[in-house]
């Protein structure tokens, strides 16, 4: 089981958690002037890398908040976690993971 | 008309039956009760009004709201758990139930919103040497005692029922305050979890 720093309630365990898909998805200021397959980008696709990637999670049964994780898919390593409407923290110097 | 009165009737007073249950074998490892004089409500703090709250309480209750996961405790029998960020739950103890929600709401007008929650929440408390143990149990996170000490608090779940779980003191105490509709599903699993440690209930425990 991942334990999982919920920037509010520290570490807890994975089944406390739920994921919530890639973050750091913003929407068009005006979706009606994107076209079929810009807006198809935006609902559908996604990234799949084999490294770190940047996730929104929600701590469901614990404080309730949403907040972004930086997990590598292929460890399950989660080198960071950070409140929404937080920059992602510079993980090119090797930083590590924060509570 | 028939003559029907209405008679407030604590969560858990047709379920905690008072007495000796489980192993026999050693003295009971769990005490289990229910608080039933206790005012709860929620505060939750008004949009860029964090401050201001935190200031006004402060002087008004004679201690800070915990910022992290904590209980602060104040002045008369009032204390403070943190529930989530800018959000805590206000306790009084002794009541009158009913009684928190005027008072905190006159000192933190315009600042916080205030909801009691006396009559939505039932408040459970178990201690005793192996109230960890029986806990451990239901409940995800870590209660070792260099992880979870006195004062400290979490949002998680037991059992699948999310709980707000405070400790009391070293021996060790907890309370678990669980939503009112759920305490029976809550209760039934708890004794079941205490009985191997042979546990002994009373009906109603004073707050303080
Ligand atoms: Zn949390």
């Amino acid at each position: 089981m991942l334990l999982i720093p919920c920037p509010y309630c520290g570490p807890r365990p994975e089944i406390e958690f739920r994921y919530a898909g890639q973050a750091h998805v913003a929407r068009a200021a005006d979706p009606s002037a994107l076209s079929d397959a810009e807006w198809a980008q935006f609902l559908y696709l996604r990234d799949n890398p084999r490294g770190r990637h940047a996730e929104r999670w929600r701590h469901t049964n614990g404080c309730g908040r949403f907040f972004n994780c930086i997990r590598d898919t292929l460890t399950d390593k989660i080198a960071a976690t950070y409140r929404i409407g937080e920059t992602p923290p510079d993980l090119a110097a090797g930083a590590e993971a924060r509570r | 008309m028939p003559d029907q009165a209405l008679r407030q009737r604590a969560p858990l007073e047709a379920l905690a039956r008072p007495g000796r249950f489980g192993a026999t074998s050693a003295a009971a490892g769990v005490m289990l009760s229910e608080i039933r004089d206790r005012g709860l409500a929620s505060v939750a703090a008004r949009k860029n009004q964090r401050a201001a709250l935190l200031a006004a309480a402060k002087s008004a209750f004679g201690c800070g709201l915990p910022t992290r996961p904590r209980r602060a405790f104040g002045r008369d029998g009032l204390s403070f758990v943190w529930a989530g960020p800018d959000q805590w739950v206000a306790m009084l103890d002794h009541g009158p139930v009913g009684g928190i929600e005027p008072r905190l709401a006159a000192s933190l007008k315009g600042l916080a919103s205030v909801v009691d929650q006396s009559d939505g929440r039932a408040v459970v408390r178990i201690g005793g040497a192996r109230a960890r143990a029986a806990l451990a149990k239901g409940m995800p996170i870590d209660l070792h005692e260099r992880a979870f000490t006195p004062g400290d608090a979490a949002l998680t779940f037991f059992s699948h029922i999310n709980v707000h779980i405070w400790q009391v003191d070293e021996t060790p105490t907890y309370e678990i305050a669980v939503p009112r509709s759920f305490v029976g599903s809550f209760w039934h699993w708890l004794t079941e979890a205490s009985a191997e440690f042979g546990y002994e209930a009373t009906g109603s425990n004073s707050s303080a």
